[in-house]
């Protein structure tokens, strides 16, 4: 029942086909899609997905032809502007700062503009407002979320740049941003790099060593096999998170000692696939025409062996990369894995599983990413298995 | 050993290694292929006689195991050769048909890479273009347009297939081809044109062919000499036109008769009593004492020897022994 739901047609195939793409482009070029540095603490902390960064902004009549602090330069000869501010915040001290820094842009421009406002301070936010309305101050620079809360009381007023130059209203995190600052949605992107790093070099490995080991087993038999077969089974007997923890206990944090961990993992899933189709293709008529005609082992296990066994794991790989790229993030998770610096999937969720009741959206997305990542290359894996193997597909 | 002889096979036992005990699928049997014959191995399903066609090339893996004997051909034992040298002889020097062309070939390499692959593995000086004119030559020979040589087998049909299975032991000119039931997958047209062109092959290239099969009727269209093979052992051994005039060994009788024809009346078919023997644990005396309509005492008992009866025909049977048993026990 399960299989004829979701019995793989080639559409399957192609949107899980599209997403792994997907994946890889944005793997391979994170800078080009990511708005920030993963890295640098771009914003305020635990902001929202979509939310406004809380900033002090302009607030200027709705007349007013200003937009910005730049635009509140007068030549030296006029009377310098008057600018509104509540007292006890540090938005004061912060224009100040912002309107010293144009200042010393614009004083040796032509025109002879300088900006340099006058700071009143009034008591309350109401106030200074009041200020700006009656024309006692050209303009006030408040939190611009305090302003939103009480700009109705203000239809005059409209909202103009923060002091920065940034629009203040625009939502500059799409995800949100940490506990510290830095933008979900950029260690997102550069994390899709780290997991796939570890999902396919990690299975490339297990693949180069275990596809050898499967194939000299089951064309040689006797005592090799079954010795290489015990190691192998003992191996697959663990718990896979387990035993990569142990490992990488061992060898210390590093990424490529998470590789080495995930690669012994799956070191015996090829064995055995491999193995066991050895098994069977080395008793085919053709195998033993083969030895009639003169071939030798080498030849044999090289042109007549390997070819048919090798869609098998190709298909495995994909199922691989899958659960390797989740047991790397779950490694991560637990702190074994990767530095705490690093843009990881699962450091993140880590992190965000410690703010989880006031930050939501710092645990979801990683956790989504990672889902979105194992769903794509199982689905692609699933597809090619029903489309490669006949025995499967619906009567 | 007869100087006409290209293989000659002495007191050949193979044994498989089962969990039951050992089986012994072919039992002290001797027997020549001459140069340039065509010599037709009948017998039952399970009587040893694909076991037999295998070990003639070592061909054995596995619970399978040549215990005794030696395989003389053209001159030299196959046994005294090391599992290195084998292959030298496999392909260049006997080649081998199988039953099933469906899948005696390999499902992901091109019939043309089959036949270089051959040439060069035995000839590695040949250029790849050299392999492949000789191949395309080859196969137009056997009735195969050049362009399909880049055609993989499933594009092929069954006859094709097996045509490209002789071409392979051609490639080399085998001297002796083994082919193992090479008609029984394919349909009766087929079949004629297939044995057809055995037969054209034999006299052009003057090849030896051994023909292992459960059909009469393809043995006594083709070959030239047939050797009857039952639970292990070979029962006779002649020239086709005599073995099918005057049937020896009663077991050749039965199978003779026992041939479906359109002529005969319903109910008229000979059914031979019994079954085929356990290997395992086969019957002591005659292995066919059970079965034989002329059973005596002494099949009970005394294993029969395997001796010429007129010229070459040789029969073991102790029908046409009794009197030597009769002289050995008056000296007795």
């Amino acid at each position: 029942m399960a299989r004829r739901w979701y019995g793989a047609d080639w559409w399957f195939v192609t949107i899980s086909a599209v997403m792994v793409l997907g994946f890889i482009i944005v793997a391979m070029f994170p800078g080009l899609f990511a708005p920030h540095s993963p890295d640098d603490l771009v914003g305020p902390r635990f902001l929202a997905p979509g939310a406004h960064p809380d900033l002090p902004a302009l607030i200027l009549p709705s007349d007013s032809p200003d937009n910005e602090l730049i635009d509140l330069a007068v030549p030296s000869d006029q009377p310098r502007p008057i600018v509104a501010v509540v007292q006890g915040v540090p938005t004061s001290g912060a224009l100040n700062e912002q309107a010293q820094v144009i200042d010393n842009q614009i004083k040796n421009e032509p025109g002879g503009l300088r900006l340099r406002p006058r700071i009143e301070r009034y008591a309350t936010l109401e106030e200074a407002l009041q200020a700006v309305v009656n024309g006692k101050a050209t303009a006030a620079v408040v939190q611009s979320l305090e302003f939103e809360a009480i700009s109705a009381q203000f239809p005059t007023l409209r909202e103009g740049a923060s002091i920065t130059g940034e629009r203040s209203t625009a939502g500059g995190f799409f995800l949100g941003t940490n506990d510290i600052g830095q933008d979900v949605l950029s260690r997102l992107l550069w994390g899709t790099r780290i997991a796939l790093i570890i999902g396919f070099s990690s299975s490339l490995v297990a693949l180069f060593l275990g596809v050898p080991l499967g194939l000299f087993a089951g064309f040689v038999g006797g005592s090799l096999d079954r010795s290489l077969s015990l190691v192998m089974d003992s191996l697959y007997a663990f718990p896979g998170l387990i035993l990569a923890i142990a490992i990488t206990a061992v060898l210390g944090p590093s990424m490529l000692n998470i590789i080495v961990a995930i690669a012994v993992l799956y070191i015996p899933t090829y064995y055995r696939i491999v193995r066991g189709q050895t098994l069977s293709v080395k008793e085919e008529v053709y195998v033993e025409a083969a030895k009639s005609i003169g071939a030798r082992n080498l030849e044999i296990l090289q042109k007549y062996i390997f070819p048919n066994v090798i869609p098998s794991v190709a298909i495995i790989f994909s199922v691989n990369v899958a659960d390797a790229i989740l047991t790397g993030a779950g490694l991560s998770f637990l702190g074994l894995g990767l530095p705490p610096t690093i843009a990881d999937w699962g450091i993140d969720l880590a992190r965000g599983q410690r703010f989880i009741q006031t930050a939501w959206w710092m645990i979801t997305f990683p956790g989504l990413a990672i889902m979105l990542v194992v769903l794509a290359f199982s689905m692609m894996g699933e597809g090619l298995t029903e489309i490669f193997n006949p025995k499967l597909r619906e009567r | 050993m007869p100087d006409d002889s290209l293989y000659s096979v002495r007191n050949l036992t193979v044994e498989y290694q089962t969990r039951v005990g050992i089986v012994k699928a072919v039992d002290d049997v001797s027997l020549d292929i001459r140069r340039g014959e065509i010599l037709g191995l009948v017998g039952e399903s399970g009587c040893g006689k694909s076991t037999l066609g295998k070990a003639l090339m070592r061909l054995h893996t596995g619970p399978a195991r040549i215990a005794n004997g030696e395989l003389w051909f053209d001159g030299r034992d196959l046994m005294k050769l090391s599992d290195r040298e084998m292959p030298d002889v496999r392909g260049a020097e006997i080649g081998m048909i199988f039953q099933d062309p469906m899948t005696s070939l390999n499902p992901v390499q091109r019939i043309l890479d089959h036949l270089t692959e051959t040439i060069q593995a035995h000839e590695p000086e040949t250029s790849g273009a050299a392999a492949r004119t000789r191949s395309e030559e080859l196969v137009e020979r056997l009735g195969i347009r050049r362009e399909r040589l880049n055609e993989y087998p499933h594009q092929m049909s069954g006859g094709m297939r097996q045509r490209v299975m002789i071409s392979l032991a051609l490639a080399l000119r085998a001297k002796l081809v083994i082919a193992d039931e090479p008609t029984t997958s394919l349909d009766v047209i087929v079949e004629a044109k297939f044995l057809d062109l055995l037969k054209e092959l034999q006299k052009e290239f003057g090849l030896t062919i051994l023909l292992i099969t459960h059909n009469i009727g393809v043995v006594a269209e083709v070959a030239d000499r047939v050797a009857v093979m039952y639970a292990a052992k070979m029962a006779e051994v002649g020239d086709v036109n005599d073995v099918f005039a005057d049937p020896k060994h009663p077991y050749t009788q039965g199978l003779l008769k026992s041939v479906p024809n359109i002529r005969l009346e319903e109910g008229e078919l000979y059914k031979m009593e019994g079954a085929p023997p356990n290997l395992l644990h086969p019957p002591i005396g005659c292995r066919f004492h059970p079965r034989c309509p002329f059973v005596m005492d002494i099949c009970r008992t005394r294993e029969p020897a395997f001796e010429p009866v007129v010229g070459g025909h040789l029969v073991s049977c102790l029908l046409y022994q009794t009197a030597n048993v009769k002289q050995e026990g008056l000296h007795a």
